[in-house]
């Protein structure tokens, strides 16, 4: 056991202030907070103030050394702070201290008389009090501790040389699926320690939960940290280690170069947010990329258990009844399309949410959320209960984001704060102003989105006159653009709107059936290039590929979302195009719906179903190869 | 000058509180008194020296106190350290 094995520089606070000893208290117990070894604050900072109360800590010469067990602990650590000023501690020579020691231990084990007596040898030397109280910057402040104990204990070994229990290198490892990368990693970078003769434990962070949990005592032996990781991990609890953060595939790949760069890797401290300041040399496009991915993954669950009941609903329906209410005409199909639209309505929700969180961490959370729910409920300052126009998924990409660097913000802001302030900001400043931020912000947005909507809704009413053909590649184009936004609106209110006028006998809507078929495009084109061009996507993305193909055929645009969130340069322009030919071919053909949704199931009843079947496979092709072309291939 | 062997029994062994109150005591005589542990002498007016010596619940020791309350000195130190420094 050495003094520098257990006090980080992050720990180390010179030439502070403090009024008095409560204040130091406070100060020394918040630089205890950082190791991560401590759960909770107020607990170890009354055990401080107990063990204070049975007799001061302040030994001589200025010096204190504050101490506690707890069961709150679990693992010792170290921290240290000098005063400009001294404080009267209570020392029984009467002197003010100005050099603090704080040590926190858990319950079992005599360690912090081990610590304490090292610290104490030291501490007689008087050049080396000297020596620390003229310390300016927290390394130098190591420097000198170390240089003395080396002195001073010259056979004992650190920690790093004796045979340990725990582990030399730790790696968390994550993908934004969680199903192979994860573990591939895992296992490459055991394997490999293995044949280097250096003990690496891994934590793996997949779709099913954390496994293998690194715990703080590990995190406090080990050398170095590997973050093999293709989404957010929270890192604070690697305050102070020296730390390497890599895609996941370097992890399967290189995990040699890993393990042994790890221990050289520079010291990562943490300080705040969990993704802003994730890595220094993140570029901000990979950044943004994990941050989608974070809230693709969440809301891919609610996509697929919606769609599948909705299309259930199509199934057991009968569009005969009302060709209007189809999916909701008997109580079954009702039930199904219901329950399946519940699960729908978060689909958005759970995207900006997740976004925002990845980005601001916990207090994101509820920020994003309900960002996520104004976009889609459409609020403006005029009509607060939410208007006609969604913002759609685009709408709700936007509110993850500002969600996320509103809170950051907001979290900037609260650092200004006093301490005594620190306890309320999650559970008061935090929910309360992010929520009047995140309100204010998304009723500028939705306005926007809302005269937008508008101006193309006249627009294609001014179209209505012109080529048909021009019109149907128009409004199918529109309902790939923003899937549920106000493009997608328009063309779908303006498509129903055509059907009061229209003919039912004779088949419907012409235009009906151009933006049903740009509906539907979309995800047969994704699920077509997830079944022919593998090699374009991630595991999780191939998995749910195939259920594309089901809600594609019913009209259920939404399955597209998730992976054009996820790559929207991509993937957008592919549907687009996709589907504003499917619509042209459908106005070529001639074709026309009598109903406004259904899909597949209102086939039958359409005008011209060959010209119908032939314009959606010619759109969902040329959609997928858009996708092959544009995509890049994935490892 | 006279000594005694003892023993630490208290399960936390001299850390700082027990030490405070050891050296209390010890300060209250003119005796200079030392703890010969592990082949060092250690002062037993300083706090710093006792904790330094890292003292352990089993860890045998001896008092030496020499001066002209010795005996007193270390009849007190013993006793205090064999009722296990107030724990």
């Amino acid at each position: 056991m050495r003094i520098v094995d257990l006090l980080q520089p992050s720990r180390i606070l010179l030439r502070a202030s403090a009024e008095d000893q409560t204040a130091v208290q406070n100060q020394l117990v918040d630089l205890q907070m950082l190791s991560g070894a401590i759960s909770n604050r107020d607990e170890y900072l009354e055990a401080i103030r107990a063990r204070e109360a049975q007799g001061s800590t302040a030994i001589e010469a200025g010096i204190a050394v504050p101490h506690a067990k707890s069961q709150c602990v679990s693992a010792p650590c170290l921290s240290a702070m000098t005063l400009v000023n001294g404080v009267d501690y209570h020392a029984m020579d009467g002197k003010p201290s100005d050099l603090f020691f704080i040590i926190a231990a858990p319950l079992a084990g005599d360690v912090h008389l081990e610590i304490l007596s090292h610290l104490m040898t030291l501490l007689m030397d008087p050049n080396f009090t000297k020596e620390l109280r003229s310390a300016t910057n927290p390394e130098t402040f190591l420097a000198i501790i170390d240089r003395y104990e080396s002195e001073k204990y010259p056979e004992s070994p650190t920690v790093t040389q004796k045979q340990r229990p725990t582990a030399q290198i730790l790696a968390v490892t994550a993908c934004p699926t969680g199903i192979a990368h994860t573990y591939m990693a895992a296992e490459a970078l055991e394997k490999k320690g293995k044949e280097l003769g250096i003990s690496v434990r891994v934590e793996t962070q997949g779709s099913g939960g954390a496994k293998n949990i690194l715990t703080s005592a590990e995190i406090a032996a080990c050398d170095g940290v590997i973050i093999a990781a293709d989404k957010e991990v929270d890192l604070a609890r690697f305050d102070g280690k020296p730390l390497i953060q890599v895609p996941v595939s370097e992890g399967i790949h290189r995990p040699e170069a890993l393990i042994q760069a790890a221990p050289k890797a520079p010291i990562y401290h943490h300080s705040g947010s969990v993704a802003v300041q994730a890595i220094e040399n993140e570029s901000f496009g990979r950044k943004l990329y994990k941050q989608l991915m974070n809230g693709v993954s969440h809301m891919l669950p609610f996509v697929i258990g919606g769609g599948i009941l909705i299309a259930l609903a199509f199934l057991l329906d009968d569009a005969s009844i009302d060709y209007a209410n189809f999916g909701t005409n008997t109580p079954i199909a009702a039930w199904f399309k219901n329950i399946g639209g519940v699960a729908f309505n978060f689909m958005l929700p759970i995207l900006a949410a997740y976004i925002a969180m990845s980005i601001a961490d916990r207090p994101g959370l509820m920020v994003g959320f309900v960002g996520g729910a104004l976009a889609v409920s459409g609020a403006t300052f005029s009509s607060p209960a939410g208007s006609d126009v969604s913002a759609g998924f685009l709408g709700a990409l936007i509110a993850g984001f500002a969600g996320g660097y509103l809170t950051l913000g907001l979290r900037k802001v609260c650092d200004k704060l006093p301490n005594s302030l620190e306890g309320i900001k999650p559970v008061l400043i935090y929910p309360l102003v992010g929520l009047l931020l995140i309100g204010l912000f998304m009723c500028l947005i939705n306005p926007i989105v809302g005269a937008l909507n508008n101006a193309l809704y006249n627009g294609l009413a001014t179209m209505g006159n012109g080529s048909k053909i021009v019109l149907g590649f128009v409004v199918a184009a529109m309902m790939a653009i923003d899937m549920g936004g106000p493009f997608n609106k328009a063309a779908y209110l303006f498509g129903t709107s055509t059907l009061a006028t229209a003919n039912i006998a004779a088949g419907g809507s012409d235009v009906m059936a151009a933006v049903m078929i740009g509906g539907m495009v979309p995800p047969i084109a994704i699920a077509l290039a997830t079944t022919f061009f593998k090699n374009r996507f991630t595991q999780e993305e191939r998995k749910s590929g195939p259920v594309n193909y089901i809600m594609g055929l019913c009209f259920i645009t939404e399955g597209a979302i998730p992976f054009a969130a996820s790559d929207p340069l991509r993937v957008l322009p592919s549907c687009i195009i996709g589907s504003g030919i499917a619509g042209a071919l459908s106005m070529v053909f001639g074709c026309a719906s009598p109903a406004p949704h259904g899909g597949l199931f209102v086939f039958p009843v359409m005008h011209n179903i060959v010209g119908y079947v032939i314009a959606l496979v010619v759109g969902s092709l040329v959609g997928m190869i858009l996708l092959a072309l544009l995509k890049k291939k994935k490892a | 000058m006279v000594s005694a062997t003892t023993k630490i029994v208290n399960p936390m062994g001299m850390h700082m509180r027990p030490a405070q109150l050891f050296v209390n005591t010890a300060s209250k005589f003119q005796s200079d008194i030392t703890i010969l542990y592990q082949g060092n002498r250690i002062n037993a007016k300083s706090i710093m020296h006792l904790m330094a010596a890292c003292l352990k619940q089993g860890s045998e020791l001896e008092i030496e106190c020499q001066g002209p309350d010795e005996a007193e000195a270390l009849a007190q130190t013993v006793a205090l350290i064999e009722s296990g420094l107030g724990e």
